[in-house]
């Protein structure tokens, strides 16, 4: 297999004093999607803010393609080619949804207008709401925005924290078609899910968090067989 | 009505309307409400002052000159007094803001002491029609308002960096994700204010006097102009400032010309308890 993309290796960070995760080490492949699944407070949003910037790793090294991006700003980040969808306050909403779209293309505006037509074409009703302003639009609409923005650059690494959050069971079936079709393309995809069982099915490695730890890390077709894990996370005992 | 308090009260409104421009832009980016704008202006007054009377500069040249110099008095404003205090709540910046104020005016009173001071500018008779009286300068002030409401409008909708500064004010954590270096967004929105800041001063000075205390003085009716547009939107700085300039010439109808200068804490006050965030700001959402 060829090197991962994104590597993450013996990574800690935390607010103020303590850690909230613990020597967390994963990796994304591109053209390939990795989830991370677990309960709630397992710590999978601060792995996927870390890598994102937001937060410092206090130790362990995050590379990208090749380049150690570990204790670089979220602004250095983004222009490493990782884009990241966070789960909330993900919309400019003061600014209208193709203003939000052009901060999308902040870090790389060459073929603006080839980009910003992929996502009229992934997110048709963008194109129509062109000119409201984002915190104006419904939930799902917004959620659409914030992926159209991490997609008008061409990443190498997408971070998405909990893209279904907030979604109709209908929306979710889309946003994660969506997922796919980018992944196609050759990104790397990061996701974390509460929707563990459907993020599976399009996933192709999951990792399974517990207490800022990594507890399991199989292939997705695996973790959805697996007992202990069905039992524990997904929800599914008969 | 008397068209005459009319006119006075758009003169005013001109006057006001940048620095509530500025205020409002520097609060949406920074998230506190900055009472340093008397010094600030007071600065820029005096920068004019010494191009213009001690340098011998014209007009013109010494307006652009202090505008410049009060930008980089703004900006290093924050490098050595606000930067440092990141992550400290808005009340904490407010006060600081408030002895910042102090500390510039009373530099200004050291150097040039408290005498009423003027630009060296010809004496020009004022322009009368129909009964209403206006000077030039007055002229001046109302056109360049006019140009400052404009290119904000400019700079905020069609530049990149106009739009990095409504994204940084929105959600600055956001703006870093996507790529935007908000340490020079915030750099340049202090410049950017600060240049504003000092075109008051320099009209200030053209149609009051210079003196230590103009800033000051016009601290309530620009922080009434911000807050009744709602404070942090730009736009609803112009029109609270046409508002607040008005009503305060206007009162003159009704109320002796000294209450004048009560007429801003007036409107502060029936606002924050009416519609606390403006005319045209959005209410607060908090978690």
């Amino acid at each position: 297999m060829a090197d991962a993309l994104l590597k993450v290796t013996d990574v800690c960070a935390g607010y103020g004093r303590g850690d909230i995760i613990h020597e967390v080490s994963l990796e994304a492949h591109a053209g390939q999607i990795a989830t991370i699944i677990g309960p709630n407070g397992a710590g999978k949003s601060t792995v996927i803010k870390t890598i994102a910037g937001v937060l410092r790793r206090r130790t362990g090294s995050i590379i990208v393609d090749g380049q150690e991006i570990g204790g670089l700003g979220a602004s250095d980040v983004a222009r490493r080619g990782v884009s990241f969808v966070p789960q909330e306050a993900n919309v400019f909403r003061q600014l209208t949804v193709t203003e939000n779209l052009q901060m999308g293309a902040w870090t790389d505006r060459a073929n603006y207008s080839e980009r910003l037509a992929r996502v009229h074409g992934l997110f048709p009703v963008l194109k129509e709401r062109a000119t409201t302003r984002a915190g104006n639009l419904s939930g799902g609409q917004r959620q659409m925005v914030a992926f159209g923005m991490a997609l008008m650059v061409d990443p190498q690494v997408l971070l998405l924290d909990e893209p279904s959050a907030g979604l109709s069971p209908v929306m979710v079936e889309q946003m994660f078609d969506t997922v796919r079709e980018v992944n196609a393309t050759g990104i790397a995809v990061l996701m974390v899910e509460q929707n563990a069982i459907q993020a599976l099915r399009i996933s192709h490695h999951g990792y399974v968090m517990a207490a800022g730890q990594i507890v399991l890390a199989d292939n997705a077709a695996n973790l959805l067989d697996n007992e202990e894990v069905s039992e524990l996370y997904l929800g599914t005992r008969a | 009505m008397n068209m005459q308090l009319f006119v006075n009260g758009i003169v005013n409104a001109a006057l006001i309307a940048p620095p509530a421009i500025a205020f409002s832009l520097l609060f949406g980016v920074m998230r506190f409400p900055n009472f340093a704008i008397g010094g600030y202006i007071t600065a820029g007054a005096f920068a004019a002052y010494a191009f213009n009377v001690q340098l011998g500069l014209p007009l013109l040249a010494s307006a652009v000159a202090a505008m410049a110099l009060t930008g980089f008095i703004v900006w290093l404003s924050d490098i050595i007094v606000f930067k440092p205090m990141r992550g400290h709540g808005p009340v904490t910046l407010l006060v600081v803001s408030i002895a910042l104020t102090l500390i510039l005016e009373h530099i200004i009173r050291i150097i040039y002491s408290a005498e009423v001071r003027g630009f060296d500018i010809p004496l020009q008779r004022p322009v009368k029609f129909a009964g209403i009286r206006i000077t030039y300068e007055q002229m001046d002030i109302i056109a360049l308002a006019l140009a400052v409401a404009v290119a904000t409008h400019l700079l905020l909708r069609f530049t990149n960096i106009g739009k990095a500064m409504r994204a940084t004010a929105d959600n600055p954590v956001l703006a870093e994700v996507r790529g935007i270096n908000t340490g020079l967004v915030i750099g340049f929105t202090w410049l950017f204010c600060g240049a504003l800041f000092g075109l008051t001063g320099v009209l200030a000075g053209l149609d009051l006097v210079i003196e230590p205390l103009l800033g000051w003085n016009l601290t309530i009716p620009i922080f009434a102009a911000a807050i009744l547009g709602g404070i942090g939107s730009p736009y609803g700085a112009m029109l609270g400032a046409v508002m607040v300039g008005m009503a305060e010439e206007l009162t003159v109808l009704v109320l002796p010309s000294s209450y004048k200068v009560g007429v801003g804490f007036m409107i502060i006050a029936v606002l924050l308890l009416a519609r606390p965030h403006g005319l045209l700001g959005q209410p607060e959402i908090r978690k």
